[in-house]
């Protein structure tokens, strides 16, 4: 039985091209739908169509029906489905209403005018639902990324609805927040039956939690069945399905756990060979670009770092690891001169160019070509006339196709890209980011990683913070892990990474090996 | 079925409570909004009153130390420092103006070029003669803005904002909830800010250009809080809210009420520019349409509160002694206390009543009472202490 029906929608954002060109989808009660496609292929509208919101609170052209639980959205707003659909977005900051946790979970269930006493044990329900009985007194401007995100699917979920609408609720988070909102998803999908419609771009979580799963793409329904059928061909597929993929196992395993039973004996068919990296260390020519000694930093009277060493050189790519509040930030920050030392010092060959997490606090010229040439202007150029870095770095990041969009117009992962560009051009040797794969998808991904490749390669040295484990595991020549301001490991990255118990997935099916090219090349070798 | 493949601690819990707020931390506040409102009201109306500096030093006092006591973990708290620096700045300002424009008492300490403004503009004169006793009757003045501005500051850090919007009366419901929405991204935009910032500065590798920075700067900003404005209005829409929509009753107690705040607004005006009785009539007009308005709106759908908090002994003793400071004041003050008022002109050190120091200090009431535990709530809240965390509905 269906409990969401999409029947031949159509969307158009007012003046805008079209979003969705005749969706046809049907949820069945209980189930866990995973949305998946490339950004901007309309996943989120089609999200957004499931409560009202499309086009009852965005306008625009409308066409078609969906009818959740028995009630078509054209004749119901949102506020008239908050009964029956629940809806969380991406940003945890901007969904609590309240200044109180159990407050702003009871907020739904005020505006429907509950009973109290139906009221107060709802909220009880809830709380323990999603495991934040003990933040009940929190203001969620105090809580973790992981920690709000949970409450704003309480807040969605009080009234007891029967689906459940996320639109790429881990995408902000660390991969312990993420971690925690899709245990609580899968909880809530066995225990009350929640019918949940999920879309989301990290996979390697979310995937084994679907029961059937759609391929979004330009505004429509490409494939949809059961998520190993669905993920077979995309691209942004957990990391041992398309190692399964390489290796042509059937069926697909979307976990680790089912890879390493079907691994069996792949290993013997590989020929180990040569296990470079793409861009081997360098450390014995390279000159040091930015050295850091001793380096302490404290911030709001907590020692942030202390006694840090790391020297970047010529053609590294650095990844800094670690878990929130770490220090992996303030290492970036320091070495870009943006934060005062408390000791040590840090000694800069040339210019470190800082990437922010939130590409938000960067960007405000009306175009995407603007706002890369703004920096060369800030820098002393005059901004005007073919500037062939400009294209360089458009090009590098993929952007090309983009540069006359406003730039708040892009999705999540461009506008990450954008915000590299922008700062990059300023031809500065060392390129520091943080936590630069935030939300991106498959396509961004890949483009990052190729600049950052080229980048290094071309004489400069990137360092990226990020809890990324395989974008460390394709890109990176070294890795650092820092605990509490020190750092407790650091080394080549095959050593370090292999030597760690959050070891990427490739490594943990078929050591040796790191990534699924390097499993392809010793493939290669094997036939040849 | 779910896999771990980052380099991170499962168990531990990397963000805790934001530091440096106070030791109350995140429990519900210790006392009923209405105690908060009552307290913070009366230390206002002390240093209105009493508006020696040594009595005002005592209501800052107060006020810092029940900050430290019952100071919540909310991003609002942490907005007391900032508050009172407002303060004291504009206090420091209108010294200067007042020393740069007030003349002829006598007393002067040096004298600056001067000039008279073109009697359209006022035709006072700016600059001249910078005296003594007006600097000090100026300073002190501002001493006692910054006091009841500390009271409020306070009151905001101590406070539930939930709490108070859900014990207002029905008729302040939704502006209420409009005003938390809004201090609630106070914080948040001043952390934006500061990343906005840093990211100007780390874009050129850390060199600092000036032109064309504020643009660089609020352009980012409005454009975040936009966004982050329609996520929330969309949340809110998610969630139900105005759902039922506005009944007759409550449009006519909003007509009341805008119709109460532009009857008191008036009287104000009329009373600055000296027409008492026009002034005394708005009034009266402002608060009957106020008392319309509240009286409308709560008899019309009765909204459904959840955990509503009931006024515990303790809140009522902490009200009692508080609004007893204000209270002694007057009474010392009809009684010919003349120490409640200093005056630069002619200049002594200010007096000090042990009485009235004494009524004053009624207002560290709240700091007897415990600070709230974190993580639990506090006796007052309704159902059994302890066992109300569990699952049973309250009684």
């Amino acid at each position: 039985m269906s409990v969401l029906l999409y029947d031949d929608v159509r969307f158009a954002y007012p003046g805008g091209e079209p979003a969705l060109t005749g969706v046809d989808l049907e949820v069945a009660a209980g189930a866990v739908l995973l949305l998946v496609g490339s950004s901007g292929s309309g996943k989120s509208t089609l999200l957004r169509c499931g409560n009202g919101l499309v086009p009852h609170v965005s306008g625009g052209r409308f066409g078609g029906d969906v009818v959740v639980a028995g009630r078509s959205t054209r004749t119901h707003p949102p506020r008239a489905l908050a009964d029956v659909v629940g809806f969380v977005h991406q940003d945890p900051e901007a969904q609590l209403v309240v200044d109180e946790v159990e407050r702003d979970v009871a907020f739904v269930l005020e505006n429907l005018g509950m009973a109290a006493a139906a009221m107060r044990r709802r909220v009880e329900e809830v709380l323990d639902a999603l495991g934040i009985a003990h933040l009940r007194h929190r203001s969620p401007a105090t809580l973790s990324g992981g920690e709000r995100q949970r409450c704003a699917i309480a807040g969605a979920l009080a009234a007891g609805p029967s689906v459940l609408l996320l639109d790429e609720p881990t995408s902000q988070l660390d991969p312990q927040g993420a971690d925690d909102v899709l245990a609580a998803v899968g909880r809530l999908n066995d225990d009350l039956g929640t019918t949940v419609v999920l879309a989301e771009h990290r996979l390697e979580r979310a995937a084994p939690l679907a029961t059937a799963a759609a391929l979004v793409e330009a505004g429509r329904i490409v494939v949809s069945g059961s998520p190993g059928r669905v993920l077979a061909d995309y691209p942004g597929a957990p990391t041992v399905t398309r190692l399964g993929r390489a290796l042509g196992w059937d069926p697909l395993p979307l976990t680790v756990r089912q890879a390493r039973s079907l691994a069996g004996g792949a290993a013997a068919a590989l020929a180990p060979g040569d296990l470079a990296r793409p861009e081997p260390l360098r450390r014995a020519g390279g000159a040091a670009l930015v050295g850091a000694t001793g380096v302490r930093v404290d911030l709001g009277g907590r020692t942030v770092l202390s006694g840090v060493e790391l020297d970047v050189v010529e053609g590294e790519v650095v990844a800094v690891l670690g878990r929130n509040g770490a220090g992996k930030s303030t290492l970036l920050r320091a070495l870009a001169g943006l934060v005062g030392l408390r000791g040590g010092r840090v000694v800069r060959s040339g210019a470190v160019a800082y990437v922010p997490q939130d590409p938000g606090a960067l960007l405000f010229r009306p175009t995407v070509r603007r706002e890369v040439e703004e920096t060369l202007r800030l820098l002393g150029g005059t901004g005007r006339g073919a500037r062939p870095e400009v294209d360089r770095w458009l090009d590098a990041l993929g952007l090309s196709h983009l540069e006359g969009r406003h730039p708040r117009s892009l999705s999540g992962g461009e506008r990450q890209r954008l915000a590299v560009a922008a700062v990059a051009v300023g031809g500065a040797p060392v390129l520091a980011l943080d936590e630069p794969t935030r939300g991106m998808d498959a396509a961004s991904r890949t483009a990052l990683e190729r600049a950052v490749r080229a980048h290094a390669a071309a004489g400069g040295a990137v360092v990226l913070a990020t809890h990324d484990v395989e974008l460390a595991a394709r890109c990176a020549t070294r890795a650092v892990v820092l605990a509490d301001g020190e750092v407790v490991a650091q080394g080549d990255a095959r050593t370090v990474l292999a030597g760690s118990l959050f070891a990427p997935q490739t490594l943990r099916v078929l050591p040796p090996y790191l990534t699924v090219e390097e499993v392809q090349a010793a493939l290669a070798r094997s036939s040849s | 079925m779910r896999t771990t493949e980052q380099p991170q601690g499962r168990t531990s819990h990397a963000t805790g409570p934001a530091p440096g707020v106070g030791p109350g931390l995140s429990a519900a506040p210790a006392l009923h909004a209405a105690a908060w409102l009552v307290w913070a009201v009366s230390a206002a109306a002390t240093a209105q009153l009493a508006s020696s500096p040594v009595y005002v030093s005592l209501v800052i006092g107060a006020a810092l130390l029940i900050v430290a006591a019952h100071g919540r973990d909310t991003a609002l708290s942490a907005a007391f420092p900032l508050l009172l620096g407002a303060a004291v700045a504009f206090a420091v300002l209108r010294v200067v103006l007042t020393a740069a424009t007030t003349h002829g008492v006598g007393g002067a300490w040096v004298t600056l070029p001067s000039a008279t403004l073109p009697t359209l503009l006022g035709g006072f004169t700016v600059g001249g003669t910078v005296e003594g006793p007006v600097v000090l009757g100026a300073a002190a003045e501002g001493f006692a803005l910054v006091g009841i501005v500390a009271a409020f500051a306070a009151f905001n850090a101590v406070v539930s904002h939930a709490e108070l919007v859900e014990s207002a009366p029905r008729a302040f419901h939704e502006p209420g909830l409009v005003v938390t929405v809004a201090l609630a991204f106070v914080p948040a935009t001043v952390a934006a800010v500061r990343s906005i910032r840093e990211a100007d500065r780390a874009r050129t590798g850390g060199r600092v250009v000036r032109k064309g920075r504020l643009l660089r700067q609020l352009v980012p900003l409005l454009e975040s809080g936009m966004e982050k404005g329609v996520a929330l209005s969309e949340s809110m829409e998610a969630r139900g809210f105005a759902h039922h929509g506005p009944g007759a009753g409550e449009r006519a107690a909003g007509w009341a009420g805008l119709g109460s705040l532009l009857a008191l607004g008036a009287g104000f005006v009329a009373l600055v520019g000296g027409a008492e009785v026009v002034a005394l009539l708005f009034a009266v007009a402002g608060v009957v349409a106020l008392v319309v308005a509240v009286l409308v709106a709560s008899r019309g759908t009765s909204r459904v509160r959840y955990r509503p908090r009931r006024l515990a002994p303790t809140d009522a003793a902490v009200a009692l002694a508080s609004s007893l400071a204000p209270l002694g004041v007057v009474a010392l003050g009809l009684g010919g206390n003349e120490t409640l008022r200093w005056t630069a002109d002619p200049l002594a050190l200010p007096a000090v009543d042990v009485v009235a120091c004494l009524a004053v200090l009624l207002l560290l009431a709240p700091a007897v009472v415990p600070p709230a535990r974190a993580g639990g709530a506090p006796a007052s809240v309704q159902g059994p202490s302890g066992q109300a965390e569990r699952h049973e509905p309250a009684t």
